[in-house]
């Protein structure tokens, strides 16, 4: 598996210098008040993760990787655990940006709210990415964009029409005693989210043909 | 002698083609040439020996083991050329390097940098800046440097211009003489495998046909041209298939002495791999 990581990264590392050039010009962006860049980096890391998804579909990569030792349970591990690496990675980097930003600027560092806003910007990149992963094993990386974007479009219809019928101020008030948990319940439910979303994708590629 | 690969009743079912019971064995040392037309099978059971498809009946053996139950095992031991299939192009020779020390125990990046260097293949450019030619061979060189017992490539000189075919089947000459490997190599292109081929197995829509070692199709097989009139005095026993052309017959016949001691046609065409494909998949019987 780790040779299958390494690949991975491998390719990554490909886009390593246009990473970099993106921290830069969103850290001067940040330095100048002008973003709030805890989003747009784990934002790009979903980029990134499903452009290997793309190279390794357009050369059958996944066809070749089943002809290696363990390719078919390799495959799709060394995907997940690449993309947490990716993700923490890039958070970590976010994180000491964000707080070198909040330093320059304003003299002192917001702690809490960075961990805060960083915590739910993990999450919500691992959302993303759970939820894409089967629907790429299943469909192939070109219908999951669509199928990605369907679901986004679905969530704001659903959410818009509920939003009329249910009061979100008064379900947040009701989840308050939570508050204190709420690191751990996050952390509790990406966890969850990454495992259902790992079993479902390999239980799909073991049984995918090529 | 004992085979590293063995198939048995493989049938695998699609919508529009059909494996139907494909049965061979290739022994240790040796080459098999697995010849057919485009769309004949020989994919679909090559994709089965490594597992890429999975919906199918019957048996596949390599070193004697189970393909699915020992399948890590298995592969630890075999080389892949697969058709279009491979490394994402944006990487180069040295990730594949990279990756492949931690893919197979016995990984020999020495080996893989003097086949790189053979085959004058720079380490550090992206797989998309290789030709065609250049990139069957990094394929090649992936495939040969764990010292694998049994390779197993597919097509390798499809879609290759004649120098660059040449000089893949130069190198396959030379892993022949150098390396202790027994291999199955399908292809269409038949005139690759008549010089390097022990065995020759031929698989015509989702079918074996036959079986059987190189020498003896070429000594034993033949081509009678002959006339009408001659062709009606054949028994229907003594060939396999015939074609009529404007002016004359042309007939495969399995036994070449055998054919001599019975007619009195003495001009008996040698076969080569190409006549005998075209006869067995368009002749009439």
């Amino acid at each position: 598996m780790i040779g299958f990581i390494k690949k991975d990264l491998a390719m990554i590392q490909s886009n390593f210098k246009l990473l970099a050039v993106l921290i830069v010009v969103y850290a001067i962006m940040g330095f100048m008040n002008k973003m709030d860049i805890s989003f747009i980096l784990p934002f790009l890391c979903v980029m990134i993760m499903i452009s290997t998804f793309s190279y390794d579909h357009y050369n059958h990569w996944d066809a070749y990787s089943i002809s290696l030792p363990n390719g078919r349970k390799n495959s799709v591990k060394s995907k997940y655990i690449t993309t947490i690496l990716m993700t923490l990675i890039v958070s970590i980097i976010t994180i000491m940006l964000s707080f070198i930003i909040s330093y320059v600027n304003t003299q002192t560092i917001f702690y809490e709210q960075i961990l805060v806003t960083m915590f739910g910007t993990i999450f919500g990149t691992l959302l993303v990415l759970t939820i894409m992963y089967p629907i790429i094993y299943k469909f192939g990386v070109e219908k999951a964009r669509i199928g990605i974007f369907l679901l986004v479009f679905g969530i704001i219809i659903i959410g818009s029409f509920l939003a009329n019928f249910v009061n979100l101020a008064n379900i947040l008030e009701s989840f308050a005693f939570l508050e204190d948990y709420f690191l751990i319940i996050l952390i509790i439910v990406a966890i969850i989210m990454v495992s259902v979303s790992y079993k479902i994708s390999v239980a799909i590629f073991c049984k995918k043909e090529f | 002698m004992e085979p590293v690969l063995e198939i048995k009743n493989l049938c695998k079912k699609y919508e529009n083609f059909e494996l139907k019971n494909v049965t061979f064995s290739l022994p240790k040392g040796m080459i098999m040439g697995f010849i057919g037309e485009n769309g004949a099978g020989k994919t679909t059971t090559i994709k089965a020996i490594l597992d890429i498809i999975q919906s199918y009946t019957g048996e596949i053996k390599v070193f004697g083991l189970d393909n699915r139950k020992e399948e890590k095992t298995i592969k630890e031991d075999i080389g892949v050329v697969l058709d279009d299939m491979f490394f994402p192009e944006i990487l180069t020779p040295n990730d594949i390097n990279f990756s492949m020390k931690s893919v197979y125990k016995n990984w020999d990046s020495n080996k893989f940098y003097e086949y790189l260097k053979e085959f004058s293949l720079l380490p550090n450019k992206q797989i998309k800046t290789f030709s065609k030619g250049m990139r069957k061979k990094l394929e090649i060189a992936t495939a040969l440097s764990h010292h694998p017992k049994l390779l197993i490539l597919d097509e390798p000189t499809s879609g290759l211009d004649p120098v660059a075919r040449a000089e893949v089947i130069e190198i396959f000459q030379n892993i022949i003489e150098k390396e202790e490997c027994s291999i199955l190599l399908s292809s269409h292109i038949t005139t690759d495998l008549e010089h390097i081929a022990d065995y020759i197995t031929f698989i015509n829509n989702g079918e074996i046909v036959f079986s059987k070692t190189t020498n003896e199709l070429l000594d034993n097989y033949g081509i009678v041209k002959c006339t009408e009139k001659e062709f009606k005095d054949m028994n229907k026993k003594d060939y396999i298939k015939y074609k009529k052309s404007k002016y004359e017959y042309e007939v495969l016949i399995p036994d070449k002495k055998e054919f001599k001691t019975k007619y009195h046609i003495s001009i008996i065409d040698k076969i080569t791999l190409d006549d005998l494909m075209v006869l067995m998949i368009k002749g009439e019987k």
